[in-house]
């Protein structure tokens, strides 16, 4: 490769891996209270649709972006109250909500753009940074000629850090999912948290799947999301629930993606399907103790029944 | 062999009693699936009495409707049955996408292959293939479940994407599976030796539907009629129990999960040596969730998986007759399939609330976490 | 917020508290004074445990009143409580491990700045804290990293945090080696001095004896009576806790003859599942034709005596042997040993299985039942038909799910499949927990039959009563050693009592 395609590499795959890195917060807080929320995947996918759809409708990026965090947070109340009040199963519940995501974006993909002839691309987030910058050598398209987005997601991780260690909802999130009784005995409600975690959860993949779109793509496509929602599982286990790192993580899936692509189209020594399964066998050799101590939140998975105690 | 099979014994082999049983939660929520996506039919103009005919005309209203719904019944039916046996031993196999591709991948390999042996022989070889290539892609969450404490859930689902790309890697160039200079990445065509037969000329029905039938009986009687059975679902209802009952716990589960990720491979094998004849990219395409939908509808029964995955596939087989007839585009079978899966989630945790006020001690059942498991800690 | 500094008295009246089918709380009365330690003392199921979660606010009496300095309150929640100024040790500890013990401490309080969490405050506070009392604690190490002894005093820290004026602690000293339980008890009274009061409950009567100032003896579900400890014999604590007005009939036995050696336990030593030693050197022989009561405070050991004899705990040192076989695996040889274990829901039975399916749980792989490799249904059915018919197991058919039938006939099936192979040696663990007396009496019988026709019987109970009704011998468990072994015949009930308190000198007075 030369200069110009690293650099070019390099942008693309943090550009790619914003959305894993807003998705990944979500995650981060969902986890923590205790719910396994596979759903992601599919509330992704859902605000991808949404906030295509407002986009063409009242041609507001912003508008469109709030839109999707709104349906994702929707998605998360209803995850929130089959696992959390019904204690139903996490994991068949968040495939469920998976399917029905993918059934229903298929259905209304054809609508979707409905009255226009060709697909448009829809308006998308805007580079910011003065173009002085943005023409630095090497750095500048790497660093400033991102769309804004970019910077949100690298902001956020720090700001999730700072509210789960510096104030006192953080800490309680925290405790939740590790024992939760002992949050019940400190008087805290338990399934308010658990509520709270999942609901942030579903927003953050709903802002994830407008970032997939209005950052990168500008269209809607079926199934676009293609398992980003499972690689945030995976970047989880390997950043051990700590914003930053799930972060890094993402950051790490992303560049992997990006070079996968461009392995593709370049004739290059090693497959490209290596690194795209990367992630997922770094997570493996996480759980299984090959890495260090990965310990996750210990009730994740697990419903929780106030009178066991 | 000389054993007597007594009417009542029969009629437990099938569990018919429950099946009825729990046959009325998934029923209830088939019919609440139904009436809330006729709403959306409404809502997209057409009539859902006419769109819903017309999908079942489409599935079971000729020969080539009935062998089309059978031809997609297979797949899920055969991943069903792996994940249903996984649920007796108190495993939640979500691997089975992966496992689908592993082994048809497996199966492919010989499948290419000219072997020189009699053609049936072939056959035998590429299915046993399949099966053995999820089988062995199973030793590794097994192995981590039993003898590291790592939950299957996580592992499986993870392995998923692996299985995806290796299939992929196996298609492109270089690989010895990929075919010399095709235009897409697939794998010469499956040899005819090697193809499963095809039951009803005309159509594409062959022979995968059948193994899954053979597989979903022989599972009914293997629960109900041997001890393997009988050890496997101690594990699943109380781990504790069969400990002090003498069963070799980790064995049992490191046999019950490689065998629920056979069943997944087989589910592949189908695929790929009856109905694509070549192994290519995302060839699955997410059959492997949705049999988590029919082993879930079944309740895990392997005679109620029959119908499960019948019904699903009914539905996938039925939507490009409505599409044409009322001009609903057919992913809306996707919704129906999906909120199906939600209302029984909610009707059955209806049930288990008001069984708990009855006697909350016996409901409970020991429950993994998906990372505090105990040998982890 | 500190209301609770002006807690002077607290008083419970007329407590009662039903669950199905016990009366755990009958109608007590029970007071505690700032500036003292109270005691309070009973057997298990003696309502103590009951009584501190209606103060707590986990429970809610069905009829009583609390009064705070002469003042009625209301406890609905464990925040209730703490806001009045309670606080509770449990014995499960409540503690996030993932978290620092400061962030432990600080868990579910207000702070002065919402929403930061401020710690600083925080830090300052719990260090004054752990030197006024002279705790090694350090705010920033996570607990998964304290060892035991240190997170119970994490757990008394919390309440001091809070400013509790009340402490319940109980059973504080289990979990903890001498020489801390020593700091914790001069602790405890120093609480008292600084005008808090405490209420500690314990099995252990030196530690009694040594801090508190009155103790409260209860026995199923009522109060005995309040006494001083160190004005009364340690005969009388413990009649009052184990004294029965009227002492049920001793079953009749004839002597069994041809006595063998068929439990030899030597130097026995394990863990629990803290990983903290539940078993030291126990030495134990069983014969056959006699039945071996162990008596003891639950949680002394007798637990992790039956899972290593079973085979289902590993033991760090010393031998068992049944039959002169030692033992090294789960032992399902139903003509060795059977096992009536402690939890039939979790360990004895599988809820969801039929009732002939648990009959055969241990042999469904033996002749007849599975012949090759085919289960044999009718085999198994007709066996199952014979044993419902010898052990009177209420059911309306064998296919029946066990969980549809009444405790006493699930233990019934758990009874029928361990005695039906005629084991050689039978542990029997709390084998009549949570039954009528009906049932009670039948399993009595059971267990008789068994030893009259030659088994080894080691029976397992908290109950004492049972234990003396039954016993041809009796041990009794203590803190995991063998107080004493005594000849049923001829016992002396107090003395037990006694020794179930870690009390040996009365042993030692009778020759």
């Amino acid at each position: 490769m030369d200069l110009n395609s690293i650099n070019d590499f390099l942008a693309a795959a943090i550009r790619m891996a914003a959305p894993l890195m807003l998705v990944g917060i979500g995650g981060v807080f969902t986890e923590r209270s205790g719910i396994f929320n596979i759903g992601m995947e599919g509330t992704m996918l859902i605000g991808c649709m949404v906030s295509v759809y407002v986009s063409l409708v009242t041609g507001n990026l912003w508008l469109a972006t709030l839109a999707a965090m709104l349906v994702g947070s929707l998605i998360g109340l209803i995850h929130a109250f089959l696992t959390v009040t019904r204690r139903a199963d996490q994991i068949v519940t968040g495939a469920a909500i998976n399917l029905f995501a993918l059934g229903i974006t298929n259905l209304l993909n054809s609508q979707l753009y409905a009255g226009f002839e060709y697909r448009p691309r829809v308006t998308m987030y805007p580079i910011v940074a003065p173009e002085v910058l943005q023409e630095l050598p090497f750095i500048g398209p790497i660093l400033f000629a991102q769309p804004v987005i970019v910077y949100l997601a690298f902001l956020l991780p720090v700001l999730a850090t700072w509210i789960l260690y510096k104030t006192s909802w953080g800490l309680n999130i925290r405790a939740v999912g590790d024992h939760p009784h002992a949050v019940a005995t400190a008087g805290l409600s338990v399934n308010k948290l658990k509520y709270q975690g999942v609901i942030i959860s579903g927003m953050f993949a709903g802002l994830g799947g407008a970032a997939l779109v209005l950052a990168d793509l500008g269209l809607f496509a079926t199934g676009m999301t293609a398992g980003r929602g499972f690689a945030v599982l995976a970047a989880l286990v390997v950043g051990k629930w700590n914003p930053v790192l799930v972060a890094a993580a993402c950051i790490l899936f992303g560049a992997a993606d990006a070079f996968q692509l461009r392995a593709q189209t370049a004739q290059f020594a090693i497959p490209y399907q290596l690194f795209v399964m990367l992630p997922y066998l770094l997570t493996i050799a996480a759980l299984a103790g090959l890495v260090g101590r990965t310990v996750g939140p210990k009730t994740v998975g697990k419903p929780y029944d106030p009178e066991s105690i | 062999m000389n054993y007597k099979i007594n009417k009542l014994d029969s009629t437990r082999l099938l569990d018919i009693g429950g099946l009825v049983l729990s046959g009325g939660r998934p029923i209830l929520a088939i019919i609440l699936a139904f009436l809330v996506s006729a709403v959306m039919i409404i809502i997209q103009g057409a009539n859902p009495l006419e769109a819903y005919s017309a999908m079942l005309r489409g599935s079971f209203g000729s020969v080539a409707a009935l062998a089309n719904t059978c031809v997609r019944a297979a797949p899920l039916l055969l991943g069903g049955l792996g994940v249903a046996l996984g649920v007796k031993a108190g495993l939640l196999n979500v691997g089975i996408e992966g496992q689908i591709y592993v082994g048809g991948s497996a199966a492919a390999a010989v499948g290419i292959m000219p072997i020189p042996v009699a053609p049936w022989l072939h056959l035998v070889l590429a299915v046993s293939a399949g099966f053995l290539g999820g089988a062995i892609w199973g030793l590794i969450p097994a192995y981590l479940k039993a003898y590291r404490g790592v939950s299957e859930i996580v592992v499986t689902l993870m392995l998923n994407y692996v299985g995806i790309q290796l299939c992929s890697l196996l298609v492109h160039e270089p690989s010895p599976l990929a075919e010399k200079g095709a235009f897409f990445p697939q794998s010469p065509p499956i040899l005819a030796s090697a193809q499963l037969p095809i039951l009803i000329k005309g159509t594409s029905l062959h022979l995968g539907i059948i193994l899954g039938l053979i597989a979903a009986i022989i599972l009914a009687y293997v629960l109900f009629y041997t001890p393997f059975g009988m050890r496997t679902k101690m594990i699943g209802q109380n781990p504790e129990a069969a400990r002090y009952a003498g069963v070799n716990v980790k064995k049992q589960t490191v046999v019950a999960l490689i065998l629920s990720c056979g069943l997944g491979g087989l589910a592949g094998t189908g695929e790929v040596l009856g109905l694509k004849l070549r192994l290519f990219d995302y060839f699955s395409g997410g059959l492997g969730y949705d049999a988590i939908a029919v082993a879930l509808m079944a309740n895990s029964n392997p005679v109620g998986v029959i119908f499960s995955a019948l019904f699903f596939g009914a539905l996938r087989a039925g939507a490009g007759k409505m599409e044409t007839a009322v001009g609903i585009k057919a992913p809306i079978v996707q919704v129906i399939q999906a909120l199906a899966v939600l209302f029984v989630i909610m009707i059955g945790f209806v049930e288990y609330n008001r069984k708990s006020k009855q006697d909350k001690r016996k409901e409970q059942m020991p429950e993994d976490t998906i990372y505090g498991s105990e040998l982890n800690k | 917020m500190d209301q609770s500094n002006d807690l002077s008295t607290l008083r419970m009246v007329g407590i009662s508290k039903r669950f199905p089918g016990v009366l755990a709380n009958d109608n007590i009365d029970f007071e505690v004074k700032a500036g003292q330690v109270h005691g309070i003392l009973g057997e298990n199921g003696a309502g103590k445990t009951t009584l501190m979660k209606i103060l707590y606010g986990l429970h809610q009496p069905d009829s009583g009143e609390i009064f705070l300095n002469g003042k009625k309150v209301e406890i609905h929640s464990p925040k209730a409580a703490g806001d009045l100024g309670i606080g509770m040790v449990h014995q499960h500890f409540m503690l996030i491990e993932n978290l620092t013990a400061l962030e432990n401490v600080v868990l579910g309080l207000p702070t002065k700045h919402p929403p930061l969490l401020d710690l600083e405050p925080a830090r300052n506070r719990f260090n004054e804290l752990t030197k006024e009392y002279d705790l090694h604690l350090t705010p920033s190490s996570p607990v998964w990293s304290l060892p035991v002894g240190d997170q119970q005093w994490l757990e008394i820290l919390k309440l001091l945090f809070r400013n509790a004026k009340l402490l319940i602690l109980d059973e504080p000293t289990a979990v903890l080696a001498p020489k801390q339980a020593k700091q914790l008890l001069s602790t405890v009274r120093r609480f008292a001095q600084e005008g808090r009061a405490i209420i500690f409950i314990s099995h252990k009567l030196e530690e009694m004896k040594e801090v508190v100032d009155c103790v409260t003896v209860l026995r199923d579900g009522h109060v005995v009576g309040t006494v001083d400890p160190k004005e009364v014999q340690s005969a009388q604590l413990a009649q009052m806790m184990v004294g029965r007005d009227v002492f049920l009939d001793r079953r009749e036995r004839a002597p069994y003859k041809d006595k063998k050696e068929v439990l030899v336990i030597e130097h026995l030593d394990c863990l629990n599942d803290r990983k903290l030693p539940a078993l030291r050197k126990i030495d134990l022989t069983v014969k056959s034709g006699e039945i071996v009561g162990v008596a003891g405070v639950d949680g002394n050991g007798q637990r992790e005596l039956a899972e290593c004899i079973t085979g289902l705990r590993q033991f760090t040192g010393g031998t068992i042997h049944i039959n002169q076989k030692p033992v090294d695996g789960v032992i399902n040889d139903t003509t060795l040993l059977g096992y009536i274990p402690e939890d039939r829901h979790k360990t004895g039975l599988v809820l969801k299985f039929t009732v002939e399916e648990n009959l055969i749980l241990k042999t469904f792989e033996e002749l007849p039942y599975t012949k090759r490799g085919i289960i044999q249904w009718h085999e198994i059915r007709q066996k199952a038909d014979a044993l419902i018919k010898e052990y009177d197991i209420r059911t309306p058919n064998s296919m029946v799910p066990v969980n549809h039938l009444s405790g006493g006939n699930q233990q019934k099936v758990v009874v029928a499949r361990e005695l039906s192979n005629k084991p050689a040696l039978l542990i029997s663990s709390q084998p009549t927990r949570g039954l009528d007396l009906g049932a009670v009496e039948s399993v009595h019988n059971f267990l008789l039959k068994e030893r009259n026709r030659g088994a080894a019987v080691l029976f397992i109970s908290t109950e004492l009563s049972e234990v003396l009704t039954l016993s041809d011998r009796i041990i009794v468990m203590f803190n995991g050693e063998i107080m004493g072994d005594l000849n049923a015949e001829k016992v002396d009930v107090n003395l037990i009592g006694e020794l179930m308190l870690g009390h040996r000198e009365g042993l030692e007075a009778t020759p």
